[in-house]
């Protein structure tokens, strides 16, 4: 049997008392892409944050491409860390609040990490940067400060930040739920494109629309557990359990 | 030469009365700056005299703008010149009074742009003026949001009292001195003075929540 | 009643004491600021041993006085068989006592970034300190730097205090020229002078940098770049 791209095995992590995440076992396949979704606090953005282990969880393990990104409780070794590090560098993540960096311009905002974290030459970097930027829509607005950016903007920047690191895996935290309804679109059509060019993508949304239409899979989570899981057409029309029945009417409710 | 720790049990008592004294100079200069501080306050609210707060303007800013031991050195051999012979003693008191009262002023004056205007406006309609005005209506608020900078503006005058060591104030830092020209071990006995005036610091600068806390339940 | 002779008389050498105190404080406040940003990191460390070293230090300097850390320096070093002149002891005293409060300002200035910027620094694969050095420092720059600057003038006052351990600064040029000349006034009054001109000088510089840095903060780029410069200039090299 062929391994998969990427496995979450047996995830638990708790917050105190709450069970942020509880036995979660995850399989993605290359280019495959899967939209999380569930109620504001199941666990869904925990579930992300484990994968490039920001959140280290309590026990269990995440596998890439057949190789531990990190595992077990306590402390990691050196060695691990070190390898973590060049395991971040090759998963893009795009955060809910763009996180892009307010102190470096638009284009080093995209460079830096390359020159720091991979050693490219700066040449090389800045000419890739551009080319990305031009890519996401940003090609007039290479030389401009973050403050000075839309909502859209900013993140279509920090999607450019992250694939400048030439990704094999990207991990979207609700990438437009802090946008305005009409700058959502442009973040949307950026996903669109990688979605055509085949890369793996685990999304944390509330766009069923887009979650139906380009997501290979749809993952139902609920306090800290999948409940459901299985292709959009599946979970969306004939969900099986009451829980996913509940949250749809509720979403398709607040939609209307 | 070893670290002898009996040097330290034997200075130990006299440490604790000069820190004593260290406290006593302190709460003492402290509770007139404030005294002198308020006073100050309410004449510059009240009046609005710019020859009056130009001068306040000018002895905060001297005070802020040159060292303290400086202003020590002012004091104590500049009175005598206008035939004004202090002791030692109550010198560092008007030392400590001066310096502090300039930072307590400014403490003030952030505490009072904390109590909304209307406060005035209200008790003006009221026909409360004056001294009940101050008293019962301003002050008590100016105050209870200025504890944690008073508390941390006390620490500093704590601190502060070191240096009246020099002009031969006989505190805690002077006592620790005699000490160890008589007995030639100043590493013990300065260890030792440097660790009473920490818990002496450390838990005033630490009261500040408890006392924070206290006034909250009060003023509920 | 003044004696004005007084001041041209002896304004050289009180210069001349001035200068030392310049420099001791330039001295201190290059050893102070990056011993207290290593203070800083190591009171945030994860590793405990660190974090309590860290933070006794930073504690005990900063609830002591000044006058009694001088003391210990000058009969500890020689005491462990480090002997070294006054002026060298005052420097190093400084430094430390300024250390414990440079790095609690850096370390309020680096809580004060939101915690997304370091989680996207660490996500994107920088070790933690490449995201301090390029994501977190740069951007506290700003923020700390009116208080270091504030801190700079306590050091300036402070450094009178290496008088008593008879370091050849204004202060002690003071008590020199006081006990040769028995005019209190006039020596400490130009030593009082001097201090208070330096300090506003700063201060006032201090002012219009900020200043200019809030007015300019949302206009034009050029600005901003340069900022950006003087911001990376100040810690990243």
């Amino acid at each position: 049997m062929k391994p998969n791209f990427l496995e979450i095995i047996d995830i638990n992590k708790k917050f105190g008392n709450i069970n942020a995440l509880k036995n979660v076992f995850l399989n993605v396949s290359k280019g495959e892409v899967i939209c999380i979704i569930g109620p504001s606090g199941c666990g869904k953005s925990t579930l992300l944050r484990t994968v490039n282990w920001l959140t280290p969880p309590d026990s269990g393990k995440v596998i890439l491409k057949g190789e531990i990104i990190g595992s077990d409780t306590g402390k990691m070794t050196f060695e691990q860390n070190n390898s973590l590090n060049a395991f971040r560098a090759r998963i893009g993540m795009v955060f809910q609040q763009f996180n892009v960096w307010p102190h470096l311009n638009a284009l080093e905002n995209v460079v830096r990490a390359q020159i720091v974290v991979r050693k490219i030459m700066r040449d090389e970097a800045e000419k890739k940067a551009i080319k990305i930027l031009n890519e996401v829509g940003l090609k007039d607005k290479i030389d401009e400060w973050p403050d000075n950016l839309s909502g859209g903007q900013k993140q279509r920047l920090a999607i450019a930040r992250s694939l400048a690191m030439d990704p094999i895996l990207m991990l979207l935290d609700e990438p437009t739920s802090a946008l305005d309804p009409e700058l959502i679109g442009e973040v949307l059509s950026v996903l669109r494109n990688l979605v055509n060019e085949g890369m793996t993508m685990l999304i944390v949304t509330h766009e069923l629309g887009f979650a139906s239409r380009f997501g290979d899979k749809i993952v139902f989570m609920d306090a800290g557990e999948i409940i459901e899981s299985g292709p959009p057409n599946t979970i969306l029309k004939s969900p099986k359990t009451e829980r996913l029945k509940l949250f749809l009417e509720k979403l398709s409710l607040t939609s209307l | 030469m070893k670290f002898d720790i009996s040097y330290i049990f034997d200075a130990l008592p006299r440490l604790l009365e000069g820190a004593l004294i260290t406290l006593q100079v302190a709460i003492l200069g402290f509770c007139f700056s404030i005294i002198l501080a308020t006073f100050i306050t309410i004449v510059k609210t009240s009046f609005n005299s710019r020859i009056f707060n130009g001068f306040i303007a000018f002895y905060i800013s001297f005070i802020r703008g040159t060292p303290l031991l400086v202003q020590i050195f002012l004091i104590y051999y500049v009175l005598p010149v206008f035939g004004l012979n202090l002791a030692p003693f109550p010198a560092g008191i008007l030392a400590i009074t001066l310096n502090s009262a300039a930072f307590v002023i400014e403490i003030l004056r952030g505490g009072l742009a904390s109590v909304p205007k209307g406060q005035f406006e209200a008790a003006k309609s009221l026909g409360i003026s004056g001294y009940a005005l101050w008293w019962k209506i301003i002050l008590p608020q100016t105050f209870i949001t200025s504890i944690p900078p008073l508390v941390n503006e006390f620490t500093m005058v704590l601190k502060a009292t070191a240096l009246l060591s020099v002009i031969t104030v006989v505190e805690l830092m002077r006592v620790s001195q005699q000490i160890y020209s008589a007995n030639y071990h100043p590493v013990e006995v300065l260890s030792a003075t440097f660790i009473i005036y920490f818990l002496m610091c450390f838990v005033v600068s630490r009261s500040s929540v408890f006392l924070e806390q206290r006034f909250k339940v009060k003023r509920s | 009643m003044l004696e004005y002779q007084i001041f041209f008389d002896y304004f050289p050498m009180i210069l001349l004491g001035f200068w030392l105190t310049l420099k001791i404080v330039v001295c201190a406040i290059a050893l102070g600021i990056p011993l207290g940003l290593i203070l800083a990191l190591g009171r945030r460390s994860n590793f405990i041993p660190i974090s309590f070293f860290a933070t006794s230090f930073i504690e005990l300097f900063r609830n002591t006085p000044f006058i009694i850390q001088v003391f210990l320096f000058y009969y500890v070093l020689p005491f462990y068989g480090l002997r070294l002149s006054a002026e060298y002891v005052g420097i190093l005293a400084l430094a430390a006592f300024g250390s414990a409060y440079f790095a609690e300002i850096i370390r309020a200035g680096i809580d004060a970034i939101p915690k997304g910027q370091l989680e996207s620094a660490r996500a994107i694969g920088m070790t933690d300190w490449q995201s301090m050095k390029n994501i977190i420092l740069p951007q506290t720059v700003s923020i700390v730097l009116p208080p270091l600057t504030n801190q700079t003038l306590t050091l300036i006052k402070e450094s009178a205090i290496l008088s008593t351990i008879t370091v050849h600064e204004l202060t002690m040029t003071g008590l020199m020229v006081q006990g040769e000349t028995f005019r209190p006034f006039e020596v400490f009054i130009m030593v009082a002078l001097l201090y208070w001109a330096l300090n506003e000088t700063i201060a006032s510089i201090m002012r219009r940098i900020e200043k200019r840095y809030s007015r300019n903060r949302k206009q034009n780029k050029i600005v901003r770049s340069k900022i950006d410069i003087i911001k990376s200039s100040g810690f990243s090299r």
